[in-house]
């Protein structure tokens, strides 16, 4: 062509470019397929059939014994599924807004200044940084009917306390949730310091000066400020829920029963137990979609455009 | 309206001493611009009246009330801050309905409140925007109407023109003034900027180093400057200062120079040289008001700075330096021998010792 309009030169410069550019992310891109499609493409396919580690072939086979949305149906009626499931959410639902709670207040404690505040920091932030299996062991211990637990609310009460924390069906979950708050809760305070500190002080003056008392500065300026972190936070310990699993297991191993079940140590159990691989994959595929129905909601929440949340 | 006391304010944090013994009175519905450099204790001072820092000793008092412990929240001043503090995840009309929501104003006074400050800072066009993202001149007005709507008798500003450019400084200053004449408030203002006190305030309270050094209206300070710190610190080139000594000849008094030559003392100046204690002086006059003078000082230029309407003129011998300021026609060049004097009764003598003026006020 000898005519050409200053219009398709752009775009004939501009097509070799974008080439280069797809040239340059191709390393990165390969990286993601290998790292996330190609698990969840596998997933996919092993959870449409009945394929488990007994069945005499290699999974590459599984289309062989395929039997359709079956895992999936089965699932759906599955009692023990929706209890682990149940499990979970009474945790996101108790702990977790526990944990909140404790870390905001505790962040608002340390915007303050007091004697102390460095020790206490450090001191508080010992319970995240160990192993979540050494802490399972720990508080397995700590919750033995002639534990120290059980020990203080005796020499507190004056009475004979022996709570069966652990073997009780209705006690191990808040056993477990109170071994989750404790090792949790710096991470929610960790975070929402972060998001205090982002606050203006000059226009907490500012609210304090047109007449603002303490709850109404948090409500009218603290809280929109950190909106956007508390939803981060949140979003965080809610999916970190769904993954509880070695401090629960040493804990209570899921029991009594299936008292303390929770969807990560369903899935483990039914994978060791009843080696029903696929069937696993199918739960852990919805728990995934589920999950990120979940995430698009939260980011609801965060704003629109670059002025809020300055 | 409402007059503000300060009465033996002393206020230390640690081993530092941030106002050393103040006692000042801005008066029922004044413009009192608080003005020194970096550092002199002013915004602390003005801290203090608005209730975020306690002082270490003395009181504060608004009217006959004692307020020096009521909480900020209570004291019902406006404040505006240097960088405004505006609410920025709020709409402008958010913003200005806040001290309202605070207090609770029921919703019908609130909305007319609003509308009614709005249509005064000419803010009706923009009550809707989010307020991240305006422009200075908007921000200023939207932070002056925040604190205006709660109907303050008392409205604190701290340097709130320093984020703004030079240009828009002059029209940002017009705008305040205009805004205090409407309002009518006691209005207090830290500011760095000589020009913005001069030009603004009904009075000038001048600190430095924590001590207050001079309160007058701004031309009383400028002509008058009680020591050689404001005789300095005022004015654009500040006040020459020349060492010498008081000598009496027969009855006239003079000046001689530490330079070399003397300058005349007459009538009050005469009068303030004699009665002083000790000889020691500074001789002090405004580079406004110097003369060519063939009696004069003799002095080599060093500078001519031609800045449009006016020259400013460098001169020196050895280490001391003079300043004239003349119009744009005076014919002078590096390397000329002058001889100055300083005009009639521009003479301010100060005691070398003590850096107090002598004059008899």
């Amino acid at each position: 062509m000898t005519h050409s309009s200053p219009q398709t030169s752009n775009a004939a410069k501009d097509a070799p470019k974008s080439r280069l550019g797809l040239w340059l992310t191709l390393p990165a891109q390969l990286l993601i397929l290998f790292v996330a499609v190609f698990p969840l493409l596998m997933q996919l396919y092993l959870s449409f059939s009945d394929w488990t580690p007994l069945a005499g072939r290699s999974w590459t086979r599984a289309h062989e014994l395929w039997i359709g949305f079956w895992n999936y149906s089965d699932l759906f009626a599955d009692p023990r599924f929706w209890g682990a499931l149940w499990r979970t959410m009474i945790v996101i639902g108790i702990a977790v807004p526990v944990e909140f709670l404790l870390g905001l207040g505790l962040a608002t404690l340390f915007m303050q200044d007091f004697r102390g505040k460095k020790v206490l920091y450090s001191t508080l932030l010992v319970p995240m940084m160990i192993v979540p299996a050494v802490a399972g062991y720990m508080f397995f211990l700590l919750f033995q009917s002639d534990g120290p637990i059980n020990g203080l609310l005796s020499a507190l009460t004056g009475l004979d306390v022996s709570i069966r924390w652990l073997t009780d069906p209705d006690l191990a979950i808040f056993a477990v949730m109170i071994a989750d708050i404790w090792q949790w809760t710096p991470l929610m305070f960790l975070i929402l310091l972060a998001g205090l500190l982002g606050v203006p002080r000059e226009q907490l003056t500012a609210a304090t000066l047109l007449g603002a008392s303490p709850w109404q500065r948090f409500r009218t300026i603290v809280l929109p400020k950190i909106k956007v972190i508390i939803v981060i936070a949140l979003a965080i310990r809610v999916i970190e829920v769904f993954k509880i699993f070695d401090t629960l297991f040493i804990m209570t191993a899921g029991g009594p029963g299936t008292a303390t079940e929770t969807i990560s140590v369903f899935f483990y159990k039914i994978m060791t137990l009843e080696l029903a691989w696929s069937y696993v994959a199918a739960a852990g595929l919805v728990i995934l979609i589920a999950l990120s129905i979940l995430a698009v909601a939260a980011m609801y929440f965060l704003p629109k455009s670059k002025e809020a949340g300055k | 309206m409402t007059s503000i006391h300060l009465d033996n304010i002393v206020k230390k944090f640690g081993d530092f001493t941030a106002i050393q013994t103040m006692n000042l009175e801005v008066r029922d519905g004044e413009f009192l611009a608080l003005l020194g450099p970096s550092g002199c204790g002013k915004s602390t001072t003005m801290n203090i009246i608005a209730g975020m820092e306690t002082p270490t000793h003395g009181t504060v008092k608004f009217g006959e009330r004692d307020i020096t412990h009521v909480p900020m929240q209570k004291r019902g001043v406006g404040f505006v801050f240097q960088n405004y503090a505006i609410f920025t995840h709020m709409s402008v009309y958010e913003n200005l309905a806040y001290g309202l929501r605070m207090n609770g104003t029921p919703k019908a006074e609130l909305d007319r409140k609003v509308q009614e400050i709005a249509e005064f800072l000419e803010l009706t066009a923009i009550l809707h925007r989010p307020s991240a993202g305006l422009s200075v001149n908007i921000l200023q007005r939207l932070a002056i109407g925040r604190s205006a709507i709660l109907e303050p008798s008392i409205f604190l500003l701290d340097e709130p023109l320093s984020n703004v450019d030079a240009a828009f400084r002059a029209v940002m200053r017009q705008e305040l003034k205009q805004l205090q004449r409407n309002f009518k408030q006691t209005m207090v203002y830290v500011t760095h900027d000589q020009l913005e006190a001069m030009t603004m305030a009904d009075r000038i309270a001048v600190m430095d180093h924590g001590v207050l050094q001079q309160v007058g209206t701004p031309i009383d300070v400028y002509n008058n400057p009680r020591n050689l710190f404001v005789a300095q610190f005022l004015g654009s080139p500040g006040m020459n200062l020349l060492p010498g000594a008081l000598a009496d000849r027969g009855g006239d008094m003079f000046v001689d120079l530490e330079l070399g030559g003397s300058i005349a003392l007459k009538g009050s100046d005469a009068q303030a040289g004699r009665a002083a204690k000790s000889r020691d002086v500074v001789c002090g006059f405004r580079p406004e008001a110097v003369q060519f003078d063939d009696a004069g000082v003799s002095l080599s230029v060093t500078f001519v700075e031609r800045i449009g309407a006016r020259t400013i003129v460098h001169m020196g011998k050895g280490a001391a330096s003079v300043k004239a300021v003349f119009d744009n026609k005076v014919a002078v060049n590096v390397g000329d021998q002058t001889r100055i004097a300083p005009q009639d009764n521009a003479i301010r003598l100060f005691a070398a010792q003590s850096g107090e003026s002598l004059q008899v006020a």
